[in-house]
Parts: C-alpha cells; sequence; structure tokens
C-alpha cells in the first residue's frame, strides 16, 4: 500500500510537470483527442489540398469557361452588378468610372447619392483609407508618423477637389503611383461610397 | 482445516478498493483538466511564415480588422488576405520592404525579385471549428458580436494565440445569454471597447428609432440599474430580436 501510494505520487508529478497549465503556449497543431469527422471530404474556405496540382482548394475558371450562375464581363451583362458585393468589373460606368476614355462626373444610375452613402461611405473610407490619407483626407495618415516613405495624396487640396467622381472611383479600382489597386477588398457599391465621402471631405475643407 | 487465508488478506478487498479509488481520482482528474479544448486549444501560437505583428498593425497604428479580413461582414468565413493586401503597403519602394522577415511575400509578389515564385504565402490556420460545426462569421459581426469574444485581444497579440476555447458548451453559454456579449454595430472592431465609452445620448436616440418607444421612456425604465455590457446587450437583443438558435440543427447541419 505504502508503495502503491508512493509511486501513484509520483505518477501525478509526473504527469503534471508533463501536461502542463491550461492556456500554456505551444506551436505544434492541437491533439484532437475524437477526431472522427473533425476532419471530412470537403473543401473549407481557403484551405490547401493536395487534390489539385498547385495545392490550393479556390481553382479559377478554366480558361474559356464561365462558372454557372456568372455572366461574362465586357458582354453588356452589367445586370448582376447592382449587387452590394460585386467585385466583378464589365464596362459600364459604374464598373469602371469611364464613359470609354473619358472620366465620368457625377455618380452612375445604380448608386444613389443619400446620407446612407456617405455614412457608408465614411466606414469605409477609415478602414481602408485612413491609414495612408489620414482621418480628414490630408495624406498625413499614420503611415507617415513612423515611415518615411514618399508623400501621400492630400486628397482635400485644390487639385484632388477638382477631378470627377468617376476619376477619384477609377484611382480607388486601379491605384496609382504607389498606391496598389482596392478592386480586389473594396466591392463596386462601397468604392462608389467612398468616392461621395471624400467629396464631403473636400466641401468640408472649403476646397 | 487450517487457515485457507493467511491473516493480512483481512483487508486486502478494502485495500484494493482504496488504491483503486485513488487510482481512478486520479485519472478522472487529469482528463478533466486535460480533455477540454480549454487545454488542447487555447495557448495554440504556431510560428507563422511571416512573424506578422497584430500589436503593431491593429494596435499601434490602429488599423480596423477589415483592412485585411475583408469578407468577415459577408461571408461565413473571415478571410486571410491575399498577398496582394500586404503589398499594398510592403511592397518595392514602401514600407519595410527590404525586411528580410518579408520574404515570402517578396517571392509571391515581386516579379522583378530572384526567388520570385508566385507561390501564395501558406499561413498556418490557428482558430478551426471540426468540419461537422458550421460557424458563420457574417451573423455574428452583424448583430454586435465582436472579433474580441471569441478571439481574445489580437490587437495586443505580437504573435495570435489560440486566446478562448471554442468548445461547443462555451458557444452554447453565449447562445443562451447572449447579452453580456453584443454592442453598438460601429464598436465592432474595437477590441478594448467598454460599455463606459458609449455615447448614453445616441445609444437611447437609436433604440427609440428602432423600437418606436420614447426616449425618456427608455431612459426612466433604466433608471438606478447599473450601466452595463449586460443592460447595452439587453436593449440590443430586444431591438434585434436577437434568438440565438440552441437546437441541433443550428450548427450541425
Amino acid at each position: 500500500m505504502r508503495w502503491f501510494f508512493l509511486v501513484l505520487a509520483i505518477a501525478v508529478v509526473a504527469t503534471i510537470y508533463a501536461i502542463g497549465p491550461r492556456g500554456e503556449k505551444f506551436s505544434d497543431p492541437p491533439f484532437e483527442l475524437f477526431p472522427d469527422m473533425d476532419h471530412q471530404f470537403k473543401f473549407r474556405p481557403q484551405e490547401s489540398s493536395q487534390f489539385f496540382a498547385d495545392d490550393q482548394v479556390a481553382q479559377k475558371p478554366v480558361t474559356g469557361t464561365v462558372p454557372l450562375g456568372y455572366s461574362l464581363p465586357h458582354a453588356g451583362n452589367d445586370d448582376d452588378l447592382g449587387s452590394d458585393l460585386a467585385y466583378s468589373s464589365g464596362d459600364s460606368y459604374f464598373s469602371t468610372g469611364q464613359f470609354g476614355d473619358f472620366y465620368g462626373k457625377g455618380y452612375p444610375k445604380e448608386v444613389t447619392l443619400d446620407a446612407a452613402l456617405v455614412k457608408r461611405g465614411q466606414e469605409r473610407f477609415q478602414i481602408f483609407c485612413t491609414p495612408c490619407h489620414g482621418e480628414t483626407g490630408d495624406g498625413q495618415g499614420v503611415v507617415s508618423k513612423y515611415w518615411a516613405i514618399p508623400p501621400t495624396a492630400n486628397l482635400i487640396d485644390a487639385r484632388v477637389s477638382a477631378l470627377p467622381e468617376g476619376q477619384i472611383f477609377s484611382t480607388i479600382t486601379h491605384g496609382k503611383g504607389l498606391m496598389g489597386p482596392y478592386n480586389g477588398v473594396i466591392p463596386v457599391k462601397d468604392r462608389w461610397a467612398i468616392v461621395s465621402y471624400v467629396k464631403s471631405l473636400q466641401k468640408a475643407s472649403g476646397n | 482445516m487450517g487457515n485457507i487465508f493467511p491473516r493480512w488478506t483481512n483487508l486486502l478487498a478494502v485495500k484494493l478498493l482504496v488504491c483503486l479509488g485513488a487510482l481512478g481520482t486520479c485519472v478522472i482528474a487529469v482528463a478533466w483538466y486535460s480533455w477540454t479544448p480549454k487545454y488542447t486549444r487555447v495557448g495554440y501560437m504556431p510560428q507563422q511564415p511571416i512573424p506578422f505583428d497584430h500589436s503593431l498593425h491593429a494596435g499601434q497604428l490602429g488599423m480596423d480588422c477589415r483592412y485585411c479580413h475583408t469578407h468577415v461582414e459577408n461571408s461565413l468565413h473571415s478571410n486571410i488576405p491575399a498577398a496582394e493586401v500586404c503589398w499594398n503597403c510592403h511592397g518595392a519602394g514602401k514600407v519595410k520592404s527590404d525586411s528580410p522577415k518579408l520574404e515570402p511575400l517578396r517571392q509571391a509578389m515581386d516579379e522583378n525579385y530572384e526567388n520570385f515564385t508566385g507561390e501564395p504565402i501558406k499561413w498556418v490556420q490557428i482558430h478551426k471549428t471540426p468540419d461537422y460545426a458550421y460557424f458563420d462569421h457574417s451573423v455574428h459581426v452583424n448583430r454586435g458580436v465582436s472579433c474580441v469574444e471569441c478571439h481574445g485581444r489580437v490587437d495586443e497579440m505580437p504573435v495570435v494565440y489560440h486566446a478562448k476555447s471554442l468548445s461547443m458548451s462555451w458557444c452554447l453559454d453565449c447562445h443562451r445569454d447572449p447579452a453580456a456579449n453584443l454592442r453598438p454595430l460601429d464598436e465592432i472592431t474595437n477590441l478594448d471597447w467598454t460599455a463606459e465609452d458609449l455615447d448614453k445620448d445616441q445609444f437611447y436616440a437609436e433604440l427609440a428609432g428602432k423600437t418606436g418607444a420614447k426616449v425618456e421612456e427608455l431612459k426612466a425604465a433604466d433608471e438606478g440599474k447599473e450601466w452595463s455590457r449586460e443592460l447595452i446587450g439587453a436593449h440590443l437583443k430586444e431591438a434585434w430580436q436577437i434568438h440565438p438558435p440552441q437546437d441541433c440543427a443550428a450548427c450541425h447541419r
């Protein structure tokens, strides 16, 4: 009995030492006690998979094909672009900010300029634009505070204030100079909302 | 007939019971402590291909979570950003673009770089529900459940780790009584938001707009109550008609 408890005590101490406390940091993948059906034969977003040659689950459409439920861009099919979440682009003013080779002035028919749009634009501006362009759009964002990179455009000076809406939209879409394109992260409608907010910032600054 | 059982066997059964009992207690204690996501998952802090510092980007620089995790409001999946998003700031000639830590980014994005491969950066997923559990980010963040409720103070983590257990009972705790975890939608990515930060007049005005009640009536009803997350959450729960599902098919579908 005495021996048993001695061995048990040693075993308990060893176990406690081995498992450690809850919440301890570790870097190996978590141990799965009952892995039944944790990993099923299905793909989740952004997972990797050996099934495809490039190890990615997200596959691009085969060249020359159109997925079910989508329509060809540049074929006059802009019907589904009124959606709040559309990223794809046709060649309408709504999708490009341009009429042919010229930047358009004003907002496309898919967008209604109202308080809700500007408020949405303010929220999106603060997410995507303020790091570089600053809260007020004056180009003094937090990036310029810490790093000496070439100056960021002052969105409320006279030069930018004179730009038509379509050109601001196009700059958000494709980037300019050091600024990268934001067409992959901001849906088309939100880009127009940001344009409307930039316009109100310019108005507020008096330019 | 002599004694078949010697004298020491008198207590054998009792001793065996005591020993087995002690052993069983220890085994159960260890299992209780460690056979749970509170032990197996909390603290998971894998090394990432690029040592991305959330405490710098989301904390010090104050960038919004949604700058990178763009689809969280619209999708069940909160996406890891494409390398292109990193490249917006860390591209050639921009912030810290020649840092050796950004090697995988240059390999993925910089076509003029000698080791350019175009391969995506292989980030390691930390928070993962099992494949039989369906979780939708968009419904949560669009109804006032902030990132911080499930992921902890990511804006204070130099290296992100698994902060909450994400076990089923943990999910159900909130689904049974979500009030303390709800907040106004414009504070959803403000991870250190507290009840004190709320503009009360604006809150009651918006609440009155949603429910049709009068601001004065709402204020009078709350007179003397402690101003807390629970109180704010209870109002939001009522205004938004939040009834979190508790049946199996809500998540196991």
